[in-house]
């Protein structure tokens, strides 16, 4: 009988053990986030960047204890830059991964045709890189939207570019050279509109395919009409080649262009040919707070990248953002439900202090971005690095520009 | 007048690119009636081999010859496993899928290899322009068309000068009679893939440090190289390099005059005429096929 009690204890302490284990599994269950960009092609050195500054993030907030008792798990997926590839990866990301949130979208294109099924499945996205005006108002005409964005938009860029050619450096005639994917077309449209509030029409608009390998005739169309300054939306390799092309025609005029003139394919393929070239920067390379001091220093020391420079610092930094804002959104929802999410993300009540900016209630029901036209700076190709075009940005980069109230 | 002679200078530059590309196409079309469709691909490893040899410290002279001998390899790789089976069946197609889907197979290697992004070849010669009658040519410009005119050339003395070269020639004109009089036609036809991918390779560190290396290089070029074979003729040397030519300056050209949006527009165009007007190509000799 004794012995009985002894086997029946035995097995209610292994039964209970079973129980406390099932618990513990159930509270360590991760939370998945999809991580979608290009990993390999020629946008890979932004995709990369992004993918590395969210592994940073999840690596911090898991050692700091995860998120509602839960660790961060990512679920990383190479979109190849392609439409197709981000539509099959969106599915699978939602149906098979059940992820609770996906960051990343690098590509324009990519984002406008994968977010759709997001935006059925109630599941919320936060671009990171894609700079498309379109993307966060794709679904403007239903009653929820669960695209949100901590990118400089195509809108606050095109203005920019066109203010620092115009206004700060005076030229009057600009051509404009753009790629014929979505990203360029879009994005010469928003400069056009930029340049036509300043009553300018551009001299040239020219277009280039992906993996052109001679610019001449667009170059030279700029400069028989008398352009004093190119502007470009482009990627890396091809914005190369028109450096390389400048090179070989002799005519040196400064290039002034999207964000994407920092990425270091452009840099390494241009060369000195690239040195000068400005674009408007969320973040640039340098330990200026604290936050992008460390941030700097532990994104060197885990990936090591070559020259220790950041392939793509912007998308670094914005990737490292945005899965510290989808945390802070699923604590204060205490849910890893869409909508709840969405919610929170809608009407976050602590601030978040990125690398970037400081997120203080970054979006609202009717605002779903965190960047404002204030925040970024222009930086400048020197020397085959990023650094500020002008001092007086870099004297004060330790002020951090936080988003403006909406007028 | 400049701006032509600078559009007429870099359409040539581009257009010799892609007739080196299209003059492998044509030395296995002679001996095989079969185009290796991975031609891109083959100029792609070239580049590729050559950038990896050129970082471990290779001059880049020494690097050519290195290269080709890779080529070599490669193009007979080929002929071994994607063509001759088509050929031992009499396949009137197989090959087409065969050198393709092995394309597409050296490609993903290549992105497995070398990863997928853009890289640069550094240029053997300065970067600096130089000026030539009023328009600016890259000292890497001329050393492709004069590169690309000296391959050519090598290869026409080989076939028309050399024992071995009149035993390609005849396989090209007549596959069964040349066997017939003991001319190993495996072997040539081996060969002529070989020297076909050869020559790819060769074009592709020849031109890397113009266009930029990354893995997928070959796709665009190696198609519009195939509309310069197509326009030139595959049996002519000559129509190779006009039709290079010809194509090169009608992009440039309709970039600047027309659109830069329709750049790709006239070579095309060109092609669907020379297809309905003169199938065999402008420089080709029409042979008629007996039944």
């Amino acid at each position: 009988m004794r012995f009985r009690f002894a086997k029946l204890a035995s097995h209610a302490v292994f039964a209970s053990a079973l129980v406390g284990l099932a618990a513990a599994a159930t509270a360590a269950e991760p939370i998945k986030i999809g991580v979608t960009g290009p990993f390999t092609g020629g946008s890979s050195s932004m995709g990369v960047s992004m993918r590395d500054g969210v592994k940073l993030a999840v690596e911090e907030i898991n050692k700091a204890g995860g998120v509602l008792g839960r660790p961060l798990q990512t679920v990383e997926r190479d979109d190849e830059a392609k439409n197709e590839r981000g539509v099959q990866i969106a599915q699978e990301l939602i149906n098979k991964e059940k992820v609770s949130a996906t960051v990343g979208f690098i590509n324009t294109g990519v984002a406008l045709a994968s977010q759709r099924f997001y935006q059925e499945a109630k599941i919320p996205v936060m671009n990171n890189v894609a700079t498309g005006s379109l993307i966060t108002h794709q679904f403007d005409d239903q009653p929820a939207n669960y695209i949100f964005r901590n990118a400089a938009h195509d809108s606050i860029q095109a203005p920019m570019i066109v203010e620092e050619a115009i206004a700060r450096r005076g030229y009057k005639k600009i051509a404009i050279l753009a790629d014929s994917t979505n990203y360029g077309q879009l994005g010469r449209d928003d400069l056009e509109k930029a340049l036509a509030l300043k009553n300018i029409k551009a001299v040239a608009v020219e277009k280039f395919n992906i993996k052109d390998v001679d610019m001449t005739a667009q170059l030279l169309k700029a400069k028989e009409a008398g352009a004093e300054a190119v502007l470009t939306y482009g990627i890396g390799p091809e914005l190369a080649q028109i450096a390389n092309g400048m090179t070989k025609l002799g005519w040196k005029v400064p290039i002034i262009g999207s964000w994407t003139l920092s990425m270091a394919n452009f840099i390494d393929n241009a060369g000195p040919g690239g040195d000068g070239a400005r674009m408007p920067q969320t973040f640039i390379q340098e330990p200026t707070t604290p936050k992008r001091q460390s941030f700097i220093i532990s994104y060197l020391k885990t990936f090591n990248p070559k020259n220790a420079r950041i392939d793509s610092p912007v998308s670094a930094a914005q990737g490292y953002d945005s899965v510290y804002l989808l945390a802070a959104a699923i604590t204060q929802a205490n849910s890893t439900e869409g909508p709840k999410i969405k919610a929170a993300l809608e009407d976050l009540k602590t601030p978040v202090s990125g690398v970037v900016t400081t997120y203080n209630k970054p979006f609202t029901a009717k605002d779903h971005e965190a960047i404002t036209a204030n925040i970024p700076v222009f930086g400048e190709v020197k020397a085959q690095r990023v650094v500020y075009a002008y001092p007086d940005d870099f004297k004060k980069a330790s002020e951090v520009r936080v988003k403006e109230a909406k007028k | 007048m400049a701006i032509l002679l600078q559009l007429i200078y870099s359409g040539v530059a581009l257009g010799m690119i892609y007739a080196v590309i299209a003059f492998g196409y044509q030395l296995t079309f002679q001996t095989s009636d079969t185009l290796n469709f991975g031609q891109g691909d083959a100029l792609m490893l070239g580049a590729m081999v050559g950038l990896t040899l050129v970082t471990m410290g290779v001059n880049f002279w020494l690097m050519l010859p290195l290269v080709m001998v890779f080529g070599l390899f490669q193009g007979a790789l080929v002929e071994r496993i994607g063509v001759r089976p088509a050929i031992k069946i009499k396949s009137e197609f197989g090959w087409i899928m065969s050198t393709i889907a092995l394309g597409i197979i050296f490609k993903n290697v290549a992105e497995n290899v070398w990863g997928r992004d853009d890289m640069k070849f550094p240029s053997p010669l300065p970067e600096s322009p130089l000026k030539f009658l009023g328009a600016n040519v890259l000292p890497m410009e001329i050393l492709v068309v004069v590169g690309a005119v000296l391959m050519m050339l090598a290869v026409e003395f080989f076939n028309r000068k050399t024992i071995y070269g009149k035993a390609v020639v005849a396989t090209f004109n007549d596959r069964d009679a040349a066997k017939l009089m003991g001319i190993n036609t495996g072997l040539v036809i081996t060969f002529s893939y070989a020297l076909s991918s050869a020559t790819a390779a060769f074009a592709g560190a020849l031109i890397a440090p113009l266009t930029l290396t990354g893995a997928t290089m070959g796709s665009v070029l190696g198609l519009k190289a195939f509309a310069v074979a197509i326009i030139g003729g595959l049996t002519s040397g000559l129509g190779i390099i006009v039709g290079g030519i010809i194509l090169g300056v009608a992009e440039t050209t309709t970039g600047f005059y027309l659109s830069t949006g329709y750049k790709d527009v006239p070579g095309l165009v060109l092609l669907l005429l020379v297809l309905a007007l003169k199938p065999a190509g402008l420089f080709g000799k029409t042979a008629i096929k007996k039944v």
